[in-house]
């Protein structure tokens, strides 16, 4: 078969292009989509293929382009809404957790829509391009969030949350855009909304993470064999919510010592879930409490010198392994 | 005028040659709009600029040393590098810091100025916007909630034809934006806004007039975004017409050609004061070039204000 190597941005437009194909229902929207193909040019080429029915152009207008996706959803289209950056997303939150996030449990209606959006920094964003918000959508009820790794996952991902008949919030890492490439077949399966991978195996402690924090911990595993000769776990969460629940326990009973990481603030995040939940089910498990690392409770800043210190590194990782390991 | 478009040119290349950090986003063509607007304010009045509003912050007193360090994200830039490139304000010269999100200021800018006459100043105040923004719900809550609380704002849409790579076609179907003030009780106008001059005349009578009525304004500025939307952007698709019908509006040279003839400055003049311009900006871009960095140590400090800080 036919491989073909693709970045993580061309697995998500090549998902999008599938579902096009696939099923005339399903719509792709939001500022600068069409022709432009979007402010990282997933959507390059979509329009041209697609046409303007299909893929198409917004204002300046989120809380109209997320009210106007939940009515799509609920009238018979499979909408696909682009958030140019997921920190512009709050201005109209409340179409996710009113409409897209209640609408079904009241109704019995699905609410079939994916809503795009770009996250995370790395890059000199600064504070409101580089948000990671998948806390908030998380604590939402009736929404599931997916915040993928790879490009396989991405693609696979993105074509079942356009077909999974509930709200999917899709975070894309920008940081992973251009930067980790697969070699991809023209054909895929889609994958399992919820599932949780294991990346790479170890039995020393796990690493439970998602976006583009599961790179910076494989390479701190890897590099803590080499130089140490521990084995790190390592866990994709892949899906947000609903998460897997039986890889989180699995890991944490085959390693006794959990480690969550993510890119987003501390308190409150979403790491705070993970840890709790395992503190709840298997406690008596343990043998060191467990750690999270994450980003300290600060807005992002832009100089390079103040985000360096602000996001998780594989050097932070590696430290707070190795005390977590021996502990 | 001069000094803003001389500063984004340097900013401009600067990136290009891949020495800045993050982007730039230029308002090249549109500097006739900041120009005129704080030329006619009172120290007590309050701003709040967007992207394309360097002669906002210097019409306001801001200086280039200042906006290279903010560039630059030198720790003793306005923001202290935590934030980036055309996020700054200062709120003793009355400018507020903007945040990324379209419309967002606009409310802020509202209850600005509803503070500070409610304090006892006689401040208005100018809020500036692109036709994308005038898309959100900010901007019409905003503009409503002006209208009837009796604020007098003006807001001072530039509209430059483009929202990225979003033409007006595709942003609204009213005729002029200007014609959204009724809606909202309150006058509306549009004007030419690459004629600094006109323009200047203009906001002189209006902001006398809001001034003494205590009531907002919209004021569509008709511009043109003669760059990409940041730096990054190569903008094919804005039709090379369009670019050269406004070039030949470009506000600097068309304002140094008013004045000439009338007799206001000479061609030397004009050429002494850009040698001035290109050397501050030489100075200013050298001198936050060897100022620190950020002390990453320091990246906790500062989330929340102490006890008794409530500055006004
Ligand atoms: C609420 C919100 N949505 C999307 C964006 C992303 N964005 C940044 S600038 C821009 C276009 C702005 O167009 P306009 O308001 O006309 O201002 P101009 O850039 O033309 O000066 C967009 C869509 C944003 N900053 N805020
Ligand atoms: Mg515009």
């Amino acid at each position: 078969m036919r491989r073909e190597e693709m970045t993580y941005l061309e697995a998500i437009r090549d998902g999008l292009r599938h579902a096009l194909r696939d099923d005339p229902r399903v719509v792709v929207f939001g500022e600068d989509v069409g022709r432009f193909g979007g402010a990282f040019k997933l959507t390059a080429g979509l329009q041209e293929e697609f046409g303007e029915e299909r893929v198409f152009d917004t204002p300046v207008s989120e809380s109209a382009i997320l009210g106007g996706a939940v009515g799509m959803g609920l009238c018979g289209l499979l909408p696909v809404a682009e958030l140019q950056f997921v920190d512009f997303g709050m201005t109209a939150f409340h179409q996710i957790l009113a409409n897209a996030g209640t609408t079904y449990y009241r109704t019995a209606n699905p609410v079939p829509i994916t809503v795009r959006a770009p996250c995370g920094g790395g890059f000199g964003g600064g504070p409101f391009h580089s948000e990671d918000l998948e806390a908030l959508f998380s604590h939402v009820p009736g929404v599931k969030v997916v915040y993928p790794a790879f490009p396989s996952d991405a693609r696979g991902l993105i074509y079942s949350a356009i077909f999974d008949p509930n709200p999917v919030i899709f975070l894309e890492n920008k940081y992973l855009y251009r930067r980790v490439k697969q070699l991809l077949s023209e054909q895929f399966e889609p994958e399992d909304l919820g599932a949780a991978r294991v990346c790479r195996d170890g039995d020393d402690a796990v690493v439970i993470t998602y976006g583009a924090m599961v790179h910076e911990a494989l390479q701190a595993a890897d590099e803590l064999t080499a130089e140490q000769g521990y084995d790190v776990m390592v866990l994709d969460l892949r899906t947000l919510k609903p998460y897997d629940r039986d890889a989180v326990l699995a890991a944490a009973a085959a390693t006794n010592r959990v480690m969550v990481v993510h890119e987003a603030w501390r308190t409150c995040g979403y790491g705070a879930e993970i840890v709790a939940f395992v503190a709840e089910q298997v406690f008596h498990l343990l043998d060191a409490p467990p750690v999270r690392v994450t980003a300290p409770d600060v807005p992002i800043p832009f100089a390079p010198s103040l985000e360096a210190a602000y996001r998780p590194s594989v050097g932070k990782i590696k430290r707070e392994l190795l005390n977590l390991i021996e502990y | 005028m001069l000094l803003a478009r001389r500063t984004e040119e340097r900013l401009i290349r600067l990136y290009h040659q891949g020495r800045i950090f993050g982007g730039v986003y230029a308002g090249i063509g549109q500097e006739a709009i900041g120009a005129a607007t704080t030329l006619n304010s009172r120290p007590e009045d309050l701003f709040s600029p967007l992207i394309r509003d360097m002669t906002v912050h210097i019409g306001r007193g801001e200086t280039v040393l200042n906006i290279f360090r903010q560039y630059l994200g030198r720790a003793t830039g306005p923001t202290g590098g935590r934030d980036g490139n055309v996020h700054y304000g200062n709120l003793s010269l009355g400018v507020l810091t903007m945040v990324s999100h379209l419309g967002a200021m606009l409310p802020v800018i509202v209850g600005a100025v509803i503070a500070r006459r409610r304090r006892g100043s006689e401040s208005i105040g100018f809020a500036y916007f692109g036709d994308g923004a005038s898309s959100t719900g900010d901007f019409h809550e905003a503009l409503n909630f002006a209208s009837v609380m009796d604020v007098p704002v003006v807001f001072v849409l530039e509209n430059n034809q483009y929202a990225y790579s979003t033409p007006v076609s595709r942003q609204y179907r009213c005729r002029n934006l200007a014609d959204r003030a009724v809606g909202y009780g309150m006058e509306g106008y549009r004007v030419d806004g690459n004629d600094a001059v006109g323009l200047y005349l203009f906001v002189q009578r209006l902001s006398r007039k809001i001034r003494h009525e205590a009531r907002p304004v919209l004021l569509e500025c008709e511009t043109m975004r003669m760059r990409g939307h940041g730096e990054h952007d190569d903008f094919s698709y804005v039709p090379k017409s369009l670019l050269r019908k406004f070039s030949r509006r470009d506000p600097i040279v068309r304002a140094v050609k008013t004045l000439v003839e009338a007799g206001v400055i000479s061609e030397e003049d004009f050429s002494a004061l850009d040698g001035e311009c290109r050397q501050e900006v030489d100075r200013a871009y050298r001198r936050a070039l060897a100022e620190p960095e950020p002390d990453p140590a320091t990246l906790e400090e500062g989330v929340y204000a102490p006890r008794g800080n409530d500055l006004s």
